[in-house]
């Protein structure tokens, strides 16, 4: 049996269970849901081309044609929030794949092999630990040029310290319980050991993990489109839509930048909302 | 017959889901000592946390508790934690947790006095200085200088006691306290408590799961079970009196053979199973007694590099040293000792969980000081050694049903048999163990402790060993599931002929099941010999002390020294450090 | 002080600069792993000239090995020689002092308001009932999804272009000017951490009253208050700090944005517009100044907690 299998088979089944007696945790699918959509079909239920100049006025508040209004130079908000979804979504989703894949391989085999292995890998965590990782996405970029691409695999990087230290303690947690040395004596295969037993047992404390880091993936990636080192124009993310409707907040006409804002911000709720769902159903698991 | 200090009549506990407790009765009069006694979720620890005021918030109680003739119902908040805080004092299972691990010694004793009675800081600490005095704690101007986690167990179990009779209390609810402790540490406090309550006219409300220790420092024991104290018994005559069912089998589990060499079980167990009833003349195997020695141990010796208690650095604990014991084919040895023995390192060392530094382990003509390497290897030792854990929650993976436990351990050695060849293997396991097939499609969680274990032992049967190792197999479980295993593993015995290799500090045990006996100390071993021989006549002081140690009938625990090890560090793990030993130790006892 | 704690501070500030070394090798490294030709990415992306060609051969050795290059840089940076912006043409430590100052300026105000509001409603949420609690709760759960830049904007919104009560962009001239111009960024920077504090301040003080020490307090009858000074909050202190010095360490770095979003001159704006022009030099010293207060600060949290912690070093010998 797989990993995958195991994973598939276990964890939808408890999230449904909560689900059944949680409103809150409903609606914060169905939101994920729907923003997860929009990243996949945004560019065609967008009413018009995000990139179009001029479909109504320049600065137009929310009207029928256009819900959302339009921006400095006559752009369709909606048009181009849906759009820039795309990347705002999908890119947090490629960090945190990433840095729980290499988080969480480092982590398992420090807790298995233990000596050497582990403290070199302790010090490779603590060194990555010791750069702010929006600092390493700046230099990154700085190497790389602007683009979304350099923060994704800084950030990638930058996160590795967190997954691979709560993912190591739960390890070596698991592997000190006497159900491993009673497989031992048995006579079971170190690597059925690890990988029918032990990881598996992880995998709920890695479901936990995978939701939070998306929350904060998603912001430190919107905060260095912000800072105008991500997405470059004419595409756009929210984040950059967020810089570039600051000039409209003076003029007058926030919705550019409102707009992206709490699309971002109902997409971490909701992320959150799930997180703590996922969480609790970790610790319930650890019981 | 003086104003009874403490009455419970008809107390019940819920939360909104359910009733824990329905009715706990009792009474203690001025200077009694009342025991408490009952199994895990009799409601024994709820009815005296109602008394402390100790209930979290979402509890109800009915009924009445009366304190020192108040009814705490009808009583002003204020009133009442004034009469909690001077007049009563409380005792808990684990001082350690109990104990603000960023305060001294010193600061815990006097701050009640200081912030409760007003007492000057000088003069709370002489009066603490006093006070370990009484509880003999020598050297006690250093000792309020140090924190918690510098204290064993045993040490700190004291402190707590000084700290209530800082305040002069008239009553003292002790909840399991030496539960947690080692059985001769155990003797010296409940000593110390006798000692206090003929000095201070002290009453008392001992809650304990051990109907022998009750019976023997108590005045009264009120039996608990399932939230209702069933009956109260006078505790010299309690033997005779008993007239519940219930109360008969935990005195058969308890006293059946605290110091007479009887096996039988006077009463029946609870889920009586009359093809297992031990016979009394097993002990020998004449036969197992000629043949060679399917395991044989000698000079065995094991070392830890621990983080040095004084300050930086490493030191080496000898966790095991010169060890040296035979196990006959079908036969059954003990190895009895307390915590730091060594004797759960000698057992993960012949398991091949741990790697000997020196010494021999000969198992069927075979060396295995070391662990096995490669899976062909490893798989030859699972079939000759097996072994049950203490906690059975714990040793079972808890996301597979008992099937999948068994399917697994099955398929290591017979990887390609046919799925019906599995099922029918399980079904016999699961009739070895006496474990009712209908729970095979169960997760851990779902089972009782009793029913755990027999997994687990079941498990550890798939293997056809020719030795199973029993790491404290039984200490985690009630007393009456722990007779109900050790039946069961003798059965077990005479039908497979396993020779079995028992772990335990609980001498009862020893008697209960092994044909011979290993006692070790501090890593060595004290003495050796055929049970009936050593214990009726034992040879080391040591020895000795064990024995005296143990409750029974007409015991008068007493305070003595046998230069018990408090300087020495002592572990029973790789991981566990001077510090650590008693908080892992104390993970043993029960709430 | 006892030998093992001397041990504990000295094992940790060895370790502290082994990493502090091998984070540096990571960012001098980043310039060796730059794709395209390191002249170019050195002439700032601008067309270089032979002369400039030469210029930069000789100021990086180009021509040397590579860990004697590491070498030069380093003992540069320990001899002050920080190296030459080639976007700006100056010393980089010109460019990086002054802006240092206004970065310091606006982190301590943020540190400010976040110890303030989040480990006071921490302290809220943890005593003062269910409903307190659920309400604490859900605002904290709303800030930690309101990243910087948004609450930046609907400051700007709010209080800057709708009621004009503060300004929009700059530093400010100094004293009073400079707090009132550093207000705005100093909450929207805020927001986040407080709630995340406050998260962490809760659940270390519920920890702590439900622990079996507290509940002996209780029997013994020692007033609530005494309990929660010197039981609850005296035992959650270590953890609060320590997860503190972690936060504060990472607003260095976190205040970039804020500075963005006001058009304040601070080095995290210095270190945006430098990578942005590809200006290395200048992006390489801000980042070892960052990745320094950053290992610095949070050593400093950690030793503090230890030495309010005596168990925590027990702890550590226990392990």
């Amino acid at each position: 049996m797989s990993v995958a299998q195991l994973a598939g088979g276990r964890s939808p089944q408890a999230i449904t269970r909560v689900a059944r007696k949680d409103w809150l945790f409903r609606s914060a699918l169905v939101v994920f849901g729907l923003v997860a959509l929009a990243a996949l079909a945004g560019p065609w239920i967008a009413p018009y081309d995000p990139a179009e100049l001029y479909t109504g006025d320049v600065n137009g508040i929310g009207s029928l044609a256009h819900p959302f209004g339009t921006d400095d130079v006559g752009r369709d908000i909606l048009s181009r929030v849906l759009a820039g979804a795309r990347t705002s979504v999908i890119a947090p989703i490629a960090v945190v794949v990433l840095s729980t894949v290499l988080g969480s391989a480092l982590a398992i085999a420090a807790a298995w092999f233990g000596g050497v292995l582990r403290g070199a890998i302790a010090r490779i965590v603590d060194v990555i630990f010791a750069i702010p990782g929006l600092v390493l996405a700046v230099l990154a970029v700085a190497m790389f040029g602007k683009g979304v691409l350099a923060p994704v695999i800084a950030l990638s990087i930058a996160y590795v310290p967190v997954v691979a230290r709560l993912t190591q303690t739960a390890a070596s947690r698991e592997l000190g319980k006497p159900y491993i040395a009673a497989l031992r004596v048995q006579g079971v295969s170190g690597p059925a050991i690890c990988f029918r037993h032990l990881v598996p047992a992880l995998i709920p404390v890695i479901a936990a993990q995978v939701a939070v880091g998306f929350g904060y993936a998603m912001l430190d990636l919107a905060a260095i489109s912000f800072l105008g080192l991500g997405e470059q124009p004419p595409a756009a993310d929210w984040g950059s839509m967020i810089a570039g409707g600051q000039a409209g907040i003076l003029a007058g006409a926030p919705e550019q930048a409102l707009y992206p804002a709490l699309f971002v911000v109902v997409t971490v709720l909701s992320v959150s909302v799930i997180g703590a769902r996922i969480t609790t159903w970790a610790e319930e698991k650890e019981r | 017959m003086t104003a009874p200090v403490l009455e419970l009549d008809g107390l019940s506990i819920a939360t909104p889901d359910r009733t824990l407790v329905h009715d706990c009765t009792l009474t203690i009069s001025a200077g009694e000592a009342v025991g408490l006694v009952g199994e895990s979720g009799s409601g024994k620890t709820l009815s005296v946390r109602a008394v402390a005021g100790l209930l979290p918030g979402h509890f109800t109680t009915g009924g009445t508790i009366r304190v020192l003739g108040q009814d705490i119902s009808a009583t002003p908040p204020a009133v009442l934690r004034d009469l909690r805080a001077r007049r009563v004092g409380m005792i808990f299972q684990t001082p350690r947790a109990h104990l603000n691990p960023l305060r001294t010694i010193g600061d815990f004793l006097t701050e009640a006095q200081v912030a409760v009675d007003g007492v000057s800081p000088e003069a709370a600490t002489r009066r603490a200085q006093e006070l370990l005095d009484e509880v003999g704690i020598t050297d006690a101007a250093r000792r309020l200088k140090q924190f918690p986690a510098e204290l064993s167990g045993g040490l700190l179990q004291r402190v707590m006691i000084a700290a209530t009779l800082a305040m002069d209390p008239e009553i003292l609810l002790a909840d399991e306290i030496t539960t947690a402790l080692d059985v001769t540490t155990q003797e010296e406090v409940m000593a110390l408590i006798g000692d206090l309550r003929r000095e201070r006219q002290l009453s008392l409300l001992f809650i304990t799961h051990d109907l022998a220790l009750a019976g023997a420092v108590c005045d009264r024991v009120a039996v608990m079970q399932q939230g209702r104290t069933v009956e109260t018994l006078n505790a010299a005559t309690m033997r005779r009196d008993a007239r519940e069912e219930y109360t008969r089998v935990l005195m058969s589990a308890a006293l059946g053979d605290g110091t007479t060499a009887s096996l039988q079980p006077a009463g029946d167990s609870p889920e009586p199973e009359p093809e297992l009833e031990p016979e009394p003349e097993l002990k020998l195997h004449a036969a197992a007694e000629l043949a060679a020695p399917i395991l044989s141990v000698a000079g065995l010796r094991k070392t830890f590099q621990v983080r040095s208690a004084s300050g930086g650095g490493r030191e080496t604990f000898v966790a095991v040293e010169d060890v040296a014991f035979e196990l006959a084919p079908g036969g059954c040895l003990g190895i009895v000792g307390e915590s730091g023995s060594g004797k759960s390192t000698t057992a993960r060392i012949i398991c091949g969980l741990e790697r000997a530094d020196a010494g021999s382990v000969m198992v069927g003509g075979d060396d295995w000081s070391r662990p096995a390497r490669g899976g062909a290897a490893r798989r030859v030792r699972a079939k000759t050694v097996q072994m049950v854990f203490q906690d059975p929650y714990q040793s079972l993976d808890r996301r597979q049903t008992v099937r999948q436990c068994l399917t697994e351990a099955i398929r290591v050695h017979q990887k390609r048999a046919p799925q019906a060849v599995v099922d029918a293997r399980i079904g016999e396991l699961a009739g070895q163990a006496r474990l009712d097939t209908a729970l095979l499609d169960v997760r851990p969680r779902a089972l009782s402790g009793g029913q755990r274990q027999r997994v687990a032992i079941a498990r550890a049967l798939a293997a056809e060993p020719e030795i199973l190792v029993l790491d404290e197999a039984v200490s985690a479980l009630d007393v009456t599931t722990q007779v109900e295993i050790l039946t069961l593993l003798d059965a077990i015995r005479r039908e497979t002929g396993v020779a079995l290799l028992m772990i335990t500090h609980d001498l009862t045990v020893i008697r209960r099941l092994c044909d011979g006996v290993v006692v070790m100390r501090s890593g060595r071993v004290e003495e050796a010999g055929p049970t009936s021989e050593l214990l009726d006549a034992p040879r080391a002081e040591y020895t000795r002390l064990l024995l005296d140690s143990i409750p029974r009938e007409g015991w008068i625990p007493r305070r003595r020294r046998l230069g018990r090890t408090s300087a020495i560090p002592t572990m029973t793990g790789p991981i566990a450090a001077t510090a650590s030993t008693d908080a892992r130790f104390e993970s043993k006892g029960r709430s | 002080m006892n030998s093992l704690l001397i041990r504990t501070l000295v094992g940790r500030l060895g370790g502290l600069l082994l990493t502090l070394f091998l984070a540096s090798v990571v960012i001098y490294a980043a310039l060796l792993l730059t794709p395209g030709d390191p002249i170019a990415a050195l002439a700032g992306g601008a067309k270089p000239t032979p002369e400039l060609i030469v210029q930069i051969r000789a100021e990086y050795h180009l021509d040397d090995p590579i860990w004697s290059r590491y070498l030069q840089w380093l003992g540069g940076v320990f001899s002050g020689d920080f190296g030459r912006s080639f976007v700006y043409k100056t010393d980089v430590l010109n460019l990086v002092a002054p802006r240092f100052g206004v970065t310091l300026q606006l982190v301590l105000l943020t540190v400010a308001i976040i110890l303030i509001a989040g480990v006071g409603s921490g302290i809220l949420a943890a005593t003062r009932g269910p409903r307190v609690d659920r309400a604490v709760g859900l605002l904290t759960a709303l800030g930690m999804a309101l990243p910087t830049f948004v609450v930046a904007i609907l400051l700007i919104w709010i209080f800057a272009k709708t009621l004009g009560w503060f300004p929009v962009y700059g530093e400010g001239s100094g004293g009073w000017d400079r707090l009132w111009h550093l207000t705005l960024p100093a909450c929207s920077l805020a927001v986040l951490f407080i709630a995340y504090i406050s998260r962490v301040t809760r659940s270390s003080l519920v920890a702590q009253l439900h622990s079996e020490h507290v509940e002996t307090a209780r029997v013994r009858g020692i007033p609530r208050g005494r309990i929660f000074r010197v039981h609850v909050f005296r035992n959650a202190a270590p953890q609060i700090l320590a997860i503190s010095g972690t936060t504060v360490a990472g607003l260095f770095a976190a205040a970039a944005i804020a500075e963005q979003a006001f058009g304040l001159g601070g080095i995290g704006s210095l270190l945006t517009e430098a990578a942005a022009r590809k200006d290395l030099p200048v992006v390489q010293l801000v980042s070892l100044l960052l990745v320094t207060i950053f290992v610095v600060l949070n050593a400093v949290a950690d030793i503090v907690s230890a030495l309010i912690d005596p168990d925590s070093i027990n702890a550590g010998r226990a392990a």
